[in-house]
């Protein structure tokens, strides 16, 4: 095991080095076939990786699948990212690539990508233009912002000084605080609930740690409904 | 500005048709706009169609499709098992029209690569600079599965009034019955799709037919996300126990289909032979019928293209995307289509102005639902590496994931649907 994984990195070296993957496969000393094309497909992924960055705008339509066209998502449970700072973006990424921002699926994805692919990603998305939530005839899982809840979210919010960071109702957009204004509900409920699970959400600074363990769920719902419903 | 140019292209196109004759491209002035046909308005056409329009406003862009509305394959398996609408999977094209592409509804029934036109069965004939092709798929035969058979077994593969007639036979069948589903072989589209149509199956029959079970017949010994999807029928399915509600009979145990006989309502196999009132066949694939009838498939069904920009290796000019060409690494699906969609569609732009085609990148996310709150996903970036799609990220959820986080990935996988739908379509 340990031998077989010090041959692929003698291959995909090699192969960097310029030398070709046959001579360095002759070399070894005789690998079987399934060894062989185990490390060719090595060698084509690390060869790929290296090869030169597509540009931001090809890279970040591949987003749109899932986030919408240029980062403005139609899905409820899927966060729009358009208009949010480079810096932002890319830490984002960074943070699911190395595992510190848990997922389900971005961290399978952010792997996909060197730095200079995801800066390229974040700039381009960058600066596309905000849009908020609204929902298609079609959707049958969007919830409603609920206006009762979203009231109560707003006294919760002004109780725990959120606006301090999160200025102007949710609004304000900077290099560590997202816009949250005019978010999908569904996407922030998610990450209400993953704030209460520790497994499930980066380390948070102290301040924003301090009101996730004072708010209850459903408090945390209610600061859902209110910075949604700002638009 | 884009009603200008479309009406003039309008006013062009019905000229031309009035003349009954076609100018030959090589006539028309160097300043001329360049035009764009796409045939096929499905996941692959209509991005096509509108990404070009996006990255360049001044060429022209006119899509034929056949039909005036599009049913999405994606998320129909859940209107077999009951829990959704066909309405919903409906769409049209006034997006499109907003982003000034010519749409319209007629069936393409030639092409010309030499003199490059289309005709259409409407009688309409169009020019293009370049073609895009992505008609999705067609079917091989099956003996016995003729059109008369298809009445009374679907496929349900594309989705529309086969997805509800199929709905209706499984809740119409009598509880003890099988529900028998014959998988079909690689490649196709969708390759995790006959495992999410049985396993929502199941979960129907859980609740409504308890002495009933899915048996899948496979020309395959194993298939996508296996892992994923077996796990998921132990949890909730008792797979592989004596009452379990699906049952996989693999190639290697005799799952390979011989023939059908749809008065008996029987399916053969090499070694046995399987009854019910609810058969759902899903044939081999080959690519949507117009590809192979313009010469652009191999001896396999599909179109071989040039995975860069999506030309086809034997028609020049013609660009083939989607299920219908031939993608190795990329699986057929929905994202997959979109995602080779934009690839071709800014490989067409750069080429039609002259410019290097430029550096391709690729993604493929596809979700599938073992039951209404228990999801799965797949997932890949690539890159072009010597001619090759290579994956150089990937993979899928994880196989001992919370039943929350299961449940996530169902709330995704319709977000997806909604998000990937406005994208095609908005
Ligand atoms: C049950 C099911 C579940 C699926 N689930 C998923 C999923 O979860 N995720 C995913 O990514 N993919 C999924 N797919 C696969 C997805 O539907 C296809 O991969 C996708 O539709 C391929 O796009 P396409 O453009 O090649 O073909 P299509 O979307 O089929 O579009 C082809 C279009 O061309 C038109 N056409 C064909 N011939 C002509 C002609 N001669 N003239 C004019 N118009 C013509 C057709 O009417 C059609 O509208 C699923 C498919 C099925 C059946």
């Amino acid at each position: 095991m340990q031998l077989k994984k010090l041959h692929m990195l003698i291959v995909a070296g090699g192969l960097l080095a310029g030398t070709t993957f046959a001579v360095v496969a002759q070399a070894a000393d005789a690998p079987s076939a399934a060894d062989a094309e185990k490390a060719a497909k090595e060698a084509a992924k690390a060869a790929a990786i290296a090869a030169p960055p597509a540009d931001g705008a090809i890279l970040a339509n591949t987003c749109a699948g899932c986030h919408g066209t240029n980062g403005v998502s139609a899905g409820p449970a899927m966060p729009t990212i358009a208009g949010m700072p480079t810096t932002y973006l890319q830490k984002i990424m960074a943070d699911f690539k190395s595992g510190k921002r848990p997922s389900t699926i971005m961290g399978r994805i952010a792997k996909g990508y060197t730095e200079e692919e995801t800066k390229r990603i974040s700039d381009y998305l960058s600066k596309a233009k905000w849009g908020d939530s609204v929902s298609h005839a079609n959707s049958v899982t969007a919830t409603k912002v609920n206006a009762e809840k979203a009231k109560k979210g707003k006294k919760l919010v002004d109780a725990q000084k959120c606006s301090k960071c999160h200025e102007d109702d949710g609004l304000t957009q900077d290099e560590d605080t997202p816009r949250m204004a005019g978010q999908w509900v569904d996407y922030l409920l998610i990450k209400m609930q993953d704030f209460k699970n520790q497994h499930l959400t980066i380390p948070q600074p102290e301040k924003m740690q301090r009101a996730i363990e004072k708010l209850s769920l459903q408090e945390l719902e209610d600061v859902a409904h209110f910075y949604a419903s700002k638009k | 500005m884009s009603n200008i140019t479309r009406r003039g292209f309008v006013k062009l196109t019905g000229g031309i048709a009035a003349l009954g004759m076609v100018t030959l491209p090589a006539r028309r002035g160097w300043s001329a706009p360049k035009r764009v046909v796409v045939i096929g308005g499905g996941y692959g056409g209509s991005i096509a169609a509108k990404y070009i329009r996006l990255s360049d406003p001044n060429i022209q862009v006119t899509l034929i499709e056949q039909n005036k509305d599009y049913y999405s394959g994606p998320l129909s398996n859940w209107i077999i098992a009951g829990f959704r609408k066909l309405e919903v999977q409906k769409w049209g094209y006034d997006g499109l029209k907003k982003h000034g592409v010519n749409v319209v509804i007629d069936q393409v029934n030639a092409i010309d690569p030499a003199k490059k036109t289309v005709g259409t069965a409407g009688g309409k004939s169009f020019e293009y600079d370049k073609l895009i092709v992505s008609p999705g798929i067609g079917f091989k035969d099956i003996e016995g599965y003729d059109a008369e058979a298809q009445k009374k077994i679907v496929h349900a593969w594309f989705a529309g009034p086969q997805t509800t007639q199929l709905a209706s036979q499984l809740a119409a069948m009598p509880d003890g019955e099988p529900f028998i589903m014959v998988a079909p072989p690689d490649p196709y589209r969708c390759p995790p799709g006959p495992y999410e149509r049985a396993s929502l199956v199941a979960h129907y029959l859980k609740k409504n037919k308890p002495k009933s079970k899915v048996i899948i017949l496979d020309p395959k010994d194993k298939f996508s996300k296996q892992g994923l999807f077996t796990g998921g029928w132990q949890k909730l399915y008792g797979y592989e126990t004596p009452n379990s509600l699906i049952e996989w009979v693999p190639a290697a145990q005799g799952g390979k289909i011989t023939r059908v006989d749809a008065k008996t309502m029987t399916v053969y196999t090499d070694m046995s032979e399987f009854k019910s009132s609810c058969i759902n066949i899903i044939p081999p694939n080959k690519a949507g019928a117009i590809a192979e009838k313009a010469g652009l498939t191999d001896d396999k069904g599909f179109c071989p293209v040039n995975l860069e920009t999506f030309e086809s290796k034997i028609h020049k000019d013609i660009h083939v995307i989607g299920d219908a060409c031939v993608a190795p690494g990329l699986p057929k699906s929905g994202y997959a289509a979109n995602s080779e969609a934009k690839v071709c569609a800014a490989a067409v732009v750069n080429q039609l102005n002259g410019k290097p085609v430029g550096i391709p990148s690729y993604v493929n996310t596809c979700y599938s639902l073992i039951s209404p709150e228990y999801g799965i996903s797949v997932a890949g970036v690539y890159k072009l590496h010597e001619g090759k799609i290579v994956e150089v990220a990937g993979g899928v959820s994880d196989g001992k994931a919370e039943e929350f986080v299961r449940k996530q990935e169902a709330l995704y996988n319709e977000s997806w649907y909604q998000s990937i739908m406005a994208d095609t379509f908005g």
